[in-house]
């Protein structure tokens, strides 16, 4: 692009050989007449111009040795003071004129590093899947918050440790975070279920599932059925179902992850609240139903009258006893979490630690990370160098520009 | 010159190492400093009319050829070429500077003394040669102050314009027949 406009560009007739004659001639290669006459007009003008004066050829070559541009001894050193060295002023605009060289270069260089490190956050934000050395599929729920342990809130540690009777009162508080790592309202009453499939080797299989079972007697909960199935050849597999007080839940989560590489994870909740406040209404109504008839019964009179009311109260103890039941079911179910640990021990899981076929994924995951950080980088980079370009282009152009309309104003 | 294009062409003397196209080594530098601060200062002295103005155009036309060494591409012009393109360039500045400080005229006060030792006749060309550049615009005596004390071919005129070979030579030839007519007009029979 070139938006200045010169004279004409059409070469003149026979403007080829009055170059080369011209050349010819300032060369000193013809000796034409007027060869003779170009050679002294060149001498002419050039004898116009004052001669460079030997003090500022002297502080120019200085200068030029400081920057280490010339080799010492190119020219006579100035004799002048130091104060009135001329190349201590006449180079102060080179200095500003590295510092412009610079300027640009470590822009470019502060931009490639921000767009290398948005793209490795961005990379790192869709999801630790892309990172993880270790193969963890994990479900949407899980996704979102599965490795986060759960916080456990003073209400959930008073459901757990307190009787049932007491946990009732104190489970509405236990959803005040769920198991898929979203805040909740308080005063709900959530159940929460978790799945941990844990990859290990067949010799490691009974170890692993032990040890499992131990944490969740130390988290106060109790393996309510266990599965453990170990082959010489083939795949062995354990299933474990677990019951963990809810507030323990994430600790535990977290401690079953640490024993072996976690293949998926699983975590769900489901709200109860109305069950609970149904339970809850039913018992409450029984209990109403209870103290009338009890008062019915101290104010009657006749066999009649009493042998009924004692049976109607018979009856509604029952239903009271059967009410308290149930509220303390839900009252369960919000404070015990529902985990199951499945440990597969076969021949992929055989290959953690450091094999080749290990070392070989690992290194195709890292490349592969590494492949989407360039991708995202130059998504960022690319656009960027084209409006940086394009905007150094003109720049330049408009300097040029600038730079010729002197000559055409004067 | 020559010398300076040698070193520049030739392969680098590092043992076993490809000649690093776009670098001036600091022999090749000196040489081109040895070889052409003359031309460049005057050159700049006689655009500016300035002799202050001229000697800080020179110490920043051999600073950014300095600086901007590592990009020289000797198929994109000689080094002597380059340097004189930055000269212009430092020269145009100075003189763009100067229009927005309102000092716009250029200033005439080129020495005459040099030629006090001179024959009359050779001080009535000098005055003849002068008043005739005087007389010619801007743009074609900045084209002939180039060619002669730049003493460039018509390629790195070209290149140190930044416009075709044709162009410059069109507008080389358009410049040197206007000073040529100034001459005759003055009395400078034998250029004319």
């Amino acid at each position: 692009m070139r938006i200045v406009s010169f004279p004409a560009d059409e070469p003149l007739p026979g403007q080829e050989a009055w170059i080369a004659s011209l050349e010819d001639a300032l060369r000193g290669e013809s000796q034409d007449p007027d060869a003779g006459a170009w050679r002294e007009l060149r001498d002419d003008v050039r004898s116009l111009a004052p001669v460079m004066t030997p003090a500022f050829e002297g502080s120019l070559a200085q200068g030029l040795e400081r920057l280490g541009a010339l080799q010492g001894g190119a020219v006579q050193a100035d004799t002048r003071p130091p104060g009135e060295a001329l190349a201590d002023t006449r180079l102060r605009r080179g200095r500003r004129s590295l510092a412009a060289h610079r300027r640009p270069a470590l822009a470019a260089a502060a931009t490639a590093a921000v767009a290398l490190v948005a793209a490795v956050l961005i990379a790192a934000s869709h999801g630790s899947g892309w990172i993880a050395s270790a193969p963890v599929e994990r479900t949407p729920a899980a996704a979102q918050g599965a490795s986060r342990p759960l916080p456990s809130t003073p209400a959930q540690g008073a459901a757990t440790s307190a009787p049932a009777s007491k946990a009732v009162e104190a489970s509405p508080a236990l959803g005040a975070v769920n198991a898929a790592g979203a805040a909740s309202a308080p005063g709900r009453a959530q159940q929460l279920a978790a799945s941990v499939t844990l990859g290990s080797t067949a010799a490691n299989l009974q170890a692993i599932s032990d040890q499992v079972a131990q944490l969740a007697v130390r988290d106060g909960g109790y393996v309510q059925s266990s599965n453990v199935q170990v082959q010489q050849q083939g795949a062995s597999e354990a299933t474990l179902a677990l019951r963990l007080p809810s507030a323990q839940l994430g600790a535990a989560l977290g401690a079953i992850g640490r024993l072996a590489p976690i293949r998926a994870e699983n975590q769900s909740l489901q709200d109860i609240t109305d069950a609970y406040d149904a339970a809850r209404q039913q018992l409450s109504d029984a209990e109403a139903e209870q103290r009338a008839l009890l008062r019915a019964l101290a104010a009657a009179t006749t066999e009649g009258q009493i042998d009924s009311l004692r049976q109607r109260l018979s009856a509604s103890r029952a239903a009271v006893a059967r009410s308290h039941a149930s509220v303390n079911a839900v009252s369960q179910r919000a404070s015990t979490a529902e985990v199951e640990v499945s440990i597969l021990g076969d021949v992929r899981a055989g290959s953690e630690g450091l094999t080749l076929h290990r070392g070989l994924h690992d290194a195709g995951r890292v490349l592969v990370v590494a492949l989407i950080v360039i991708l995202i980088a130059a998504a960022i980079l690319v656009p960027l160098a084209l409006v940086l370009a394009a905007l150094a282009v003109g720049g330049s152009a408009l300097r040029r520009y600038r730079r010729e309309r002197v000559l055409n104003d004067h | 010159m020559s010398a300076l294009v040698s070193s520049f062409d030739q392969p680098s003397s590092r043992a076993g190492g490809a000649p690093r196209q776009g670098v001036l080594d600091p022999a090749a530098f000196d040489a081109l400093f040895r070889d052409c601060a003359a031309d460049v200062h005057g050159y700049l002295i006689s655009l500016l009319g300035d002799r202050a103005a001229a000697e800080d155009a020179t110490a920043l036309a051999f600073e950014r050829l300095y600086r901007s060494r590592s990009r020289l591409d000797h198929r994109r012009g000689t080094p002597r070429a380059w340097l004189f393109a930055i000269a212009r360039n430092a020269a145009l500045d100075e003189l763009r500077y100067r229009r927005r400080k309102g000092s716009y005229g250029l200033r005439e006060d080129l020495v005459e003394d040099r030629a006090s030792g001179d024959a009359l006749e050779e001080v009535e060309r000098r005055a003849t040669v002068r008043d005739a550049l005087a007389s010619l615009p801007l743009r074609e005596r900045e084209l002939v102050l180039l060619k002669f004390h730049g003493q460039l071919s018509n390629s790195e005129l070209a290149r140190a314009l930044g416009i075709s070979e044709s162009n410059a030579g069109t507008r080389l030839h358009r410049a040197l027949t206007q000073l040529r007519a100034h001459c005759a007009a003055t009395g400078r029979e034998e250029v004319a």
